[in-house]
């Protein structure tokens, strides 16, 4: 075997996946090095036009950051969309996956297309029409509730609820996809479980306890960690339907980073933001990963 | 959409690097030939601009590649252009956005050219409107339509609680205003808009307040506060919703009419007579109320300005020029309702309409805010301090020195 070979067997992969690495370098890595270093400065619209007006702050933005009473709502907001947002999704998901899968026939892939369907509709379009049905006044929702005696509530207009009715939407929105995940994973385990499983006598919550859930443990992560990821970066709801109101109570740390690089130019500030999240999404990724390894290590 | 968001700024930012690094002295502009110009419009130019730029065309030659860009899009648009300094030749600037783009030499300084041709000459535009183009003594744009806020009100509304003509003074606009809360559950007088970010500063001219002085912001002191004071007694006794209802205007402003007087610009017009169901003699717009000093509005609108970067400066000032004619601007403003800036464009028969008139008269009385690169943020911050006191009851005077100190420090950056 010539050395020259070995080397250009090694060097093969590379140049297939090249293409893909040049893209993911250009696009993805040189931005958000980028980034990091306008988070280091006072970069602002007339920064943009003349170079050599940008200070160099250091880490000013980021002392300034956490001294922002509005940051630090908005982190507040996010961990609440989060903690409440990301077990909703897997666990109703889930459920609705479980549920849909006990029958084969047309009336259950009817079902599947209903619950489906939120999750290929825009979210602009549907955040809009959502917004019609919160109205407090004339909406649909306070309509239906006032006629069994309860009502009205104020939805988008109170910062109380303004957070829960952005979530209930996101919610309904995100079951669709991840319902779709977990009826595929379904699908995967070996009928001659159950079968074994029925002929020792194990009842339907066992089964499920015991076959379903183990089975479908690693699509569980892998709803979690995107979930996870996609409520980190909540933006396109209170973006269209609260616009971060009321009293700043539906503002996520994403259009927070919104609001001040696209609203104000602060270029540097909003970067600065950026990186707290994407350092936020990290570590919780991280930790996940380790969960899951110790899980795998039972 | 989520993570394309969060990273548009990585990418704007980036791009900007990208392209300055490899464009530095060869600053492109998307114009290929010179006989081709590139015009940036927000909104949609198909019916407003077209017509007038094939008349342009038929008359020089020269071609005009117009790109209707929506309004909502058109600061991000601006800002990548402003990064990269590759863009048109010739582009409308809102008048808010013109402090930023000047701060940022996206916009070409064109006083030589306003200087040499008395046809638009500073003094043929409105005051408010020539104010927005000018920097330093230097012009960097021409004044092409002016907004400005006037009183929609409910004339028939109105009559039922005994006023004939809509209110003239502070005191009358309470008290109407009032009295026609006095309607029902979910029935108010007039809307102190939450969601706008001019309003409390409208309403501190009109009480003598100065906005800046020096550079200093004065919003903590009286006749700021004591405005912001006369307004919330409006979210305080029901007279006003507290915040933006969500209704469309044919649920606001049509029907029983739940809010029947609002301050609003020329663009609510069309809405009204399409959306609004109402007879004509049912609704009319006035001057604003007058407050202590004034019943100073507030103007906006959009100027035309030439790209700092184009390699096809003659022809876009030809543009430019042809697009400030008086015919023209009556034109867009027939294609638009975009309301003409030069004063003589409203001689016209097209204008003589009397609403359309309430308009002229107030253009008389109004004044953009003040033209600083920070303002846009200042508005916004306005809004938040506003909803502090409207939605939390919190002190006036004491949330209005956070917002002053807050302010100054932004200024002062």
């Amino acid at each position: 075997m010539s050395m020259g070979k070995s080397i250009r067997n090694r060097l093969m992969p590379y140049t297939f996946v090249l293409p893909a690495l040049l893209l993911l370098f250009l696009f993805s890595l040189i931005p958000i090095l980028i980034a990091l270093v306008i988070s280091f400065t006072g970069l602002d619209i007339t920064g943009l036009g003349n170079w050599s007006t940008v200070k160099f702050v250091g880490l000013d933005n980021f002392v300034k950051l956490f001294h922002d009473s509005q940051f630090l709502q908005s982190i507040g907001n996010t961990l609440y969309y989060v903690v409440i947002g990301v077990p909703l999704v897997v666990l109703l998901s889930l459920t609705v996956a479980i549920l849909i899968n006990f029958g084969n026939n047309k009336f259950f892939s009817f079902l599947r297309l209903i619950f489906y369907t939120p999750s290929i509709t825009n979210t602009v379009a549907v955040a809009v029409v959502w917004t019609y049905m919160y109205n407090p006044n004339m909406g649909l929702l306070n309509n239906m509730l006032g006629k069994i005696g309860i009502g009205p509530l104020q939805w988008l207009n109170d910062p109380a609820t303004a957070k829960i009715s952005l979530i209930i939407l996101a919610v309904w929105k995100a079951i669709g996809l991840n319902m779709l995940i977990f009826l595929a994973a379904l699908q995967g385990i070996p009928r001659s479980l159950y079968e074994a499983a029925e002929l020792d006598g194990a009842n339907w919550w066992e089964q499920t306890r015991h076959i379903t859930l183990p089975s479908l443990r690693f699509s569980i992560f892998f709803v979690s960690v995107t979930t996870l990821i996609g409520w980190f970066q909540f933006f396109d709801e209170p973006f269209v339907m609260t616009k971060g109101g009321p009293l700043n109570s539906t503002n996520s740390v994403a259009l927070f980073v919104y609001q001040n690089g696209f609203q104000n130019s602060n270029f540097g500030y909003a970067a600065a933001g950026s990186f707290i999240m994407f350092a936020a999404i990290i570590v919780a990724t991280l930790i996940q990963f380790k969960i899951q390894k110790k899980q795998q290590g039972e | 959409m989520h993570f394309k968001k969060i990273l548009g700024l990585a990418a704007v930012a980036a791009s900007a690097i990208l392209l300055a690094s490899c464009g530095n002295n060869s600053s492109k502009s998307s114009s290929k030939a010179n006989d081709t110009l590139t015009f940036w419009y927000g909104g949609d130019a198909d019916t407003a601009v077209k017509p007038i730029a094939n008349e342009f065309t038929k008359k020089t030659g020269v071609k005009v590649k117009i790109q209707s860009i929506p309004w909502s899009q058109y600061n991000d648009k601006l800002l990548t252009a402003a990064a990269s300094k590759t863009g048109p030749d010739v582009l409308v600037v809102g008048t808010t956005q013109m402090p930023n783009f000047v701060g940022s030499k996206t916009l070409m300084d064109i006083t030589d050219t306003v200087k040499s041709d008395s046809s638009i000459a500073p003094d043929k535009f409105f005051t408010g409107s020539e104010n927005t183009t000018k920097f330093n003594g230097k012009y960097y744009g021409l004044p092409w339509y002016v907004e400005t806020r006037v009183l929609y009100y409910r004339k028939d509304l109105l009559k039922s609680v005994g006023y004939n003509q809509a209110p003239k003074t502070w005191d009358e606009l309470y008290d109407a205003a009032t009295k026609l809360s006095k309607r029902g559950k979910n029935m108010y007088g007039f809307n102190v808009d939450g969601a706008e970010p001019t309003f409390g500063f409208m309403f501190a001219r009109q009480n003598g307040a100065t906005l800046l002085k020096n550079d200093k912001p004065q919003f903590n002191k009286k006749a700021m506060v004591d405005s912001l004071e006369y307004l919330n007694k409006f979210t305080k006794n029901g007279a006003s919703p507290k915040q933006d209802t969500k209704l469309s205007i044919g649920q606001s402003f049509g029907g029983n009419g739940p809010v029947p007087m609002f301050i609003s610009g020329p663009w609510m017009m069309s809405s009204i007579k399409n959306d609004a169901g109402l007879k004509d003699s049912q609704w009319g717009v006035a001057e604003l109320p007058k407050g202590k000093v004034s019943n100073m509005s507030s103007t906006g609108g959009g100027d035309l300005a030439v790209f700092n970067y184009t390699k096809n400066k003659k022809n876009a000032i030809k543009f430019v020029k042809f697009m400030s004619k008086k015919e023209n601007q009556l034109k867009y403003y027939k294609n638009s309702d975009s309301m003409p800036t030069l004063k003589a464009a409203w001689q016209d028969e097209s204008l003589s309409d009397s609403r359309i008139q309430v308009f002229r008269k107030q253009l008389n009385n109004s004044e953009p805010m003040p033209l600083i690169k920070q303002w846009d943020q200042i508005g916004q911050n306005y809004l938040k301090a506003w909803e502090q006191i409207a939605l939390n009851n919190a002190d006036v005077q004491k949330t209005m020195d956070t917002f002053n100190t807050q302010t100054e420090e932004l200024i002062n950056k």
